[in-house]
Parts: structure tokens; sequence; C-alpha cells
């Protein structure tokens, strides 16, 4: 066991870590609040991927210009979602079913979409950060290092604003008796739309923060939201703390079994891991069941 | 003042109130007697806009507030204490009550409302650190009565605060809610034990399957022991 194995195998594993736990928190927080399995979350992750794209190479600005753009119209495109698709339905029998395939179905149009309006090509969104050093012989980039910090920063972030201030203990209040939220005089609706928006916001981040490193194409949401998927059920829906874990934990198990066993045992290695966690404990790590939510 | 006119609410198939009339005047201490199963719950919830009603007004300061959302019946003042008291089960007794004064005018004087329930409950304090879901049956009576305290209420309505309590949390419910009322506040309050809230009424109304059978004097009403056990058995 070399130095450079072990240094790349941490190092992949955590950025590996990071992305699924930036990717999961967005889809955990939704499943908290709203009980919505939001399978439209990797076709979000795509509209702000694009949405920077686009402000880079059709507007010619800087990456540091088209983030926040992306991120903005990641959270626009959740919240027109909600508005047009979950909203009509929240309540009332057949919520689950409904918001399924509406969102299976908005996953499948902004991939036409995006194949319509920008190719099938795959395009290059600039690093924020560009440039690299070598630690014991692995390349660490800069992107990566960002990429690490802002999804660590970012679950600081969700957690304090649901613990200490009004609007974020007003999600937690409306997700866990929705009937006395409204008592309180907390807009129950607005509520689930504000969820919504964070987590849209939460995806685009994630999007224009990955794609220099995985490239993107008109398929790139897909890969995200199954890993976000993976990581939400291992961690426990609903749970930040089981997305930020089992993010971190699936990374690095996966990237020690590529870099020991090769790429072709990674995933295989990962599903297995995961049915064995999932017989252990079937609600997930952190597994809240069905009355603890956020 | 809150004015209920020809209120008409009801479930899936099933009509519970049949026209409902009643006044509840500033400072008052209105009750609603009843047994169970004859609307008491429906009607607290046809006010709060919990239950949309089928027909008839609710008039709050002559304001008809009828079909508003229950978010903004709530901010506008008519707090609805609920039975089964609904505390957010995995949120700390301080946060229960913070989310009492969720309403922005309300948040910013947060901390003067949070040391006037304290005045009332002291022990709510000591303990503000701990899940709701492990309170005692009457500890949750006493914070969800506070959480509705800590709201700008111009009128409380309270669903059956002794439901279910031993007799002596019983009496310190009633103690409580009697300070409240003692200090201003109108009361609109469904119950089933006239020996209970003889000392929070002024007025009475009888509820049977669904309607307002008598109206009257608190003094009158709740001395009328022939009539009482006739209605409530």
């Amino acid at each position: 066991m070399h130095d450079t194995q072990i240094v790349q195998a941490v190092w992949g594993g955590v950025l590996f870590g990071s992305v699924y736990g930036l990717m999961a928190l967005g889809l955990t927080l939704v499943w908290g609040a709203v009980r919505l399995l939001n399978l439209a979350h990797g076709a979000i992750f795509l509209v702000g991927a694009y949405a920077a794209y686009w402000v880079v190479s059709s507007l010619h600005q800087p990456i540091l210009v088209a983030l926040p753009f992306g991120v903005l119209a990641a959270a626009a495109f959740a919240y027109a979602m909600h508005l047009v698709f979950i909203r009509p339905v929240l309540g009332k029998p057949g919520f689950d079913n409904s918001t399924l395939v509406a969102t299976v179905g908005i996953s499948i149009s902004v991939s036409a979409a995006a194949l319509l309006i920008f190719n099938p090509e795959y395009k290059v969104v600039p690093p924020v950060l560009a440039g690299s050093t070598i630690v014991a012989g692995v390349q660490i980039t800069y992107q990566g290092l960002l990429v690490i910090g802002t999804s660590l920063a970012l679950f600081a972030i969700v957690y304090m604003f649901l613990t200490y201030t009004r609007h974020g203990m007003a999600i937690r209040a409306v997700s866990q008796q929705m009937e006395a939220a409204s008592l309180m005089s907390i807009p129950v609706v607005q509520t689930y739309g504000l969820v919504i928006a964070i987590s849209g916001a939460l995806a685009g981040l994630a999007g224009v923060l990955l794609s220099p490193s995985f490239f993107l194409n008109p398929q790139s949401g897909f890969n995200p939201m199954i890993q976000a998927l993976i990581v939400t059920i291992f961690g426990g829906l609903g749970s930040i703390r089981g997305a930020l874990v089992a993010g971190f934990v699936l990374g690095v198990f996966e990237s020690f079994v590529e870099v020991f066993y090769g790429v072709a045992w990674a995933q295989p290695g990962v599903f297995v891991l995961i049915i064995l966690m999932l017989i252990v404990r079937p609600n997930g790590l952190f597994g809240i069941g069905e009355v603890r939510r956020l | 003042m809150l004015e209920v006119k020809g209120l008409v609410a009801g479930y899936a198939g099933s009509e519970v109130l049949h026209g409902i009339d009643l006044v509840v005047n500033d400072g008052e201490g209105v009750i609603v007697l009843g047994p169970n199963g004859h609307g008491k719950t429906t009607l607290l919830r046809a006010i709060t806009g919990l239950l949309p009603p089928r027909a008839g007004q609710v008039l709050l300061n002559g304001k008809d507030i009828t079909h508003w959302r229950a978010d903004v019946i709530a901010a506008a003042g008519v707090v609805h204490i609920p039975q089964g008291d609904l505390l957010f089960p995995e949120m700390t007794v301080l946060e229960n009550l913070l989310m009492g004064a969720y309403n922005g005018r309300t948040w910013a004087e947060r901390k003067v409302r949070l040391g006037r329930v304290y005045e009332l409950f002291p022990w709510l304090d000591e303990r503000g650190g701990q899940l709701a879901r492990s309170l005692s049956g009457g500890e949750r009576r006493m914070l969800a009565l506070a959480r509705g305290l800590m709201s700008k209420a111009e009128i409380l309505l309270i669903d059956e605060p002794s439901l279910g309590l031993a007799p002596l949390t019983t009496q310190q419910i009633y103690a409580s809610i009697q300070t409240v009322k003692d200090g201003g506040m109108s009361l609109l309050l469904a119950d089933e034990n006239a020996n209970h809230v003889a000392g929070l009424a002024d007025r009475v109304y009888l509820l049977e399957t669904g309607m307002l059978v008598r109206e009257g004097p608190a003094q009158e009403l709740l001395h009328d022991k022939a009539l009482l056990e006739s209605y409530l058995g």
C-alpha cells in the first residue's frame, strides 16, 4: 500500500462525499419538510448548470457572475415546479403518486429541452478556482477543495437556519404538525414553497460547481440524482445529519474500493454496503421513520 | 368582538353544525357547553379556518373572516388552542413557545412575551430545552396554552382544556385560564363540564346535536341543575 494510493483514495472519497452530500442535502430537506420525493432534483441540478453555462458562453461573463445566476435560475425553476405541480395536490389523496409522476416528467422534459436548446455535445463550464497542486503524487484541484468547503459550509448553514431562525423553525414546525403550525399563523403552503426553492438553490449550486469536473450534457442530471437518492436512503430519509455522514461514508468507501480493487468494483461495492446497512437499519443510518422528521 | 352567524359546517357526507349564531364581546368569557360528539370541536375548527364552513359568516370586529386561511385568521388575533394539544413533538419547549410568536409583529416582542408566560408557568423556563414529546399530559396542555398566549391574541378559543387530565392538573389549567381572562382577554371555551368553567363564564351557550339550544348569563344557566342534568347527563 503506497502513500499515493491512500492519498488518492482519501482525496477522491472526501470529494465524492462532498458532492453526494451536497446533492442529498436538498433532497432530504424536501422529503423531511414536504414529504415529497423530488425526482426532479437532478433536473434542477441541470437547470443550474446550463444557466451558468449560458451566461459564460453566450453573455461572455465570468463564472463568478454565472454562479449566482445558475443558483437563482435553479431556485426559480424549483419554485415554479412547486406552484404548478406540487401546490395543487398538497394534502390531497394521491399526492405521492401524482408528484412522483410529475417530477419524473419534469426530469425528462428538462433533459429534452436541454437537448433542443444546447445540443447533445459535452459543454465545459469553467471552474470557479482554476489550478491544482500535487500532494504525494496526487493532483488536488482547487475547485475540488472549493466543492468540499462549500458542501461542509452549506450543511452548517442549513442546520443553523433550521435550528435558530424564525423561518427555519417554522419549516420544522410545519413538517411536524401542519395543523398546529397554521394555528400559529405560519403560512404552510408558502413555507413548502420556501423549502423547495432552497432545495433548488442547493441543487443549482451543485450543478455549477460540479460541471467542471463531470462535464455537462443533457443526461448529466441523472447520476447526481441517483447518487443523492442512494445517500439519502442510506442516511435516513429526511435526516440532514444522515445525508452528511452517509455522503462521506459512501464517498470514502467507494473511493477506497476503486483505488484498491479497481473501478469495476466501486458501484457494486457501494450497493452491497447499502443493502447490508438497510438489513441492519431499515430506516437508514439516522433513520427517523415516520414520526420524526426534520 | 367575534360574531358567528348561521354557521353550517361538517365533514364529507355529514353536516355537524346546522346554523350556529354566537357572539363573544370584548373581554367576555363565553362557554359553549355540550356533550362529546355534538359539534364543539367542529365549531371551533370552522371559526378558525381549519374546516371551511359550508354556509354562514364569521366576523371579527365587523370584518368578514369566514373564508380566510387558518394562518391569516390566527395572525388577525383569533387564536385557537386545539384539542389534543398538537405540539411540535420534536421541538423543544422553548421552540414550541417561539412558534406561538411566529407572526412578524409578534416575533419582535417574543422576549417580553416569554417573560409573561413564564410568570404563569415558571417550569417552562427551567425546562426550555426539553423536547415536547417527553412531557406529561398535563405539561403538554400547559405548553399548548402557553404557546397560544405567545401570540397577539384578541380572543382565545380553547377546546376542552381538561380532557383526560387528573383533577389537580385540571385545577391548575383553569386557574391559569382565569388569570389570562382577568387580564382582559376574550375567551370562547368549549367544555363538557359545567363545574370547571363556573369562574370563567360570563355567558353560556348549550350545544346539542349541532345546534345552540339555550343561551343565557352564566349565573343563571350554570346554577340550573335540572337543566344541566338534562343536557349533559
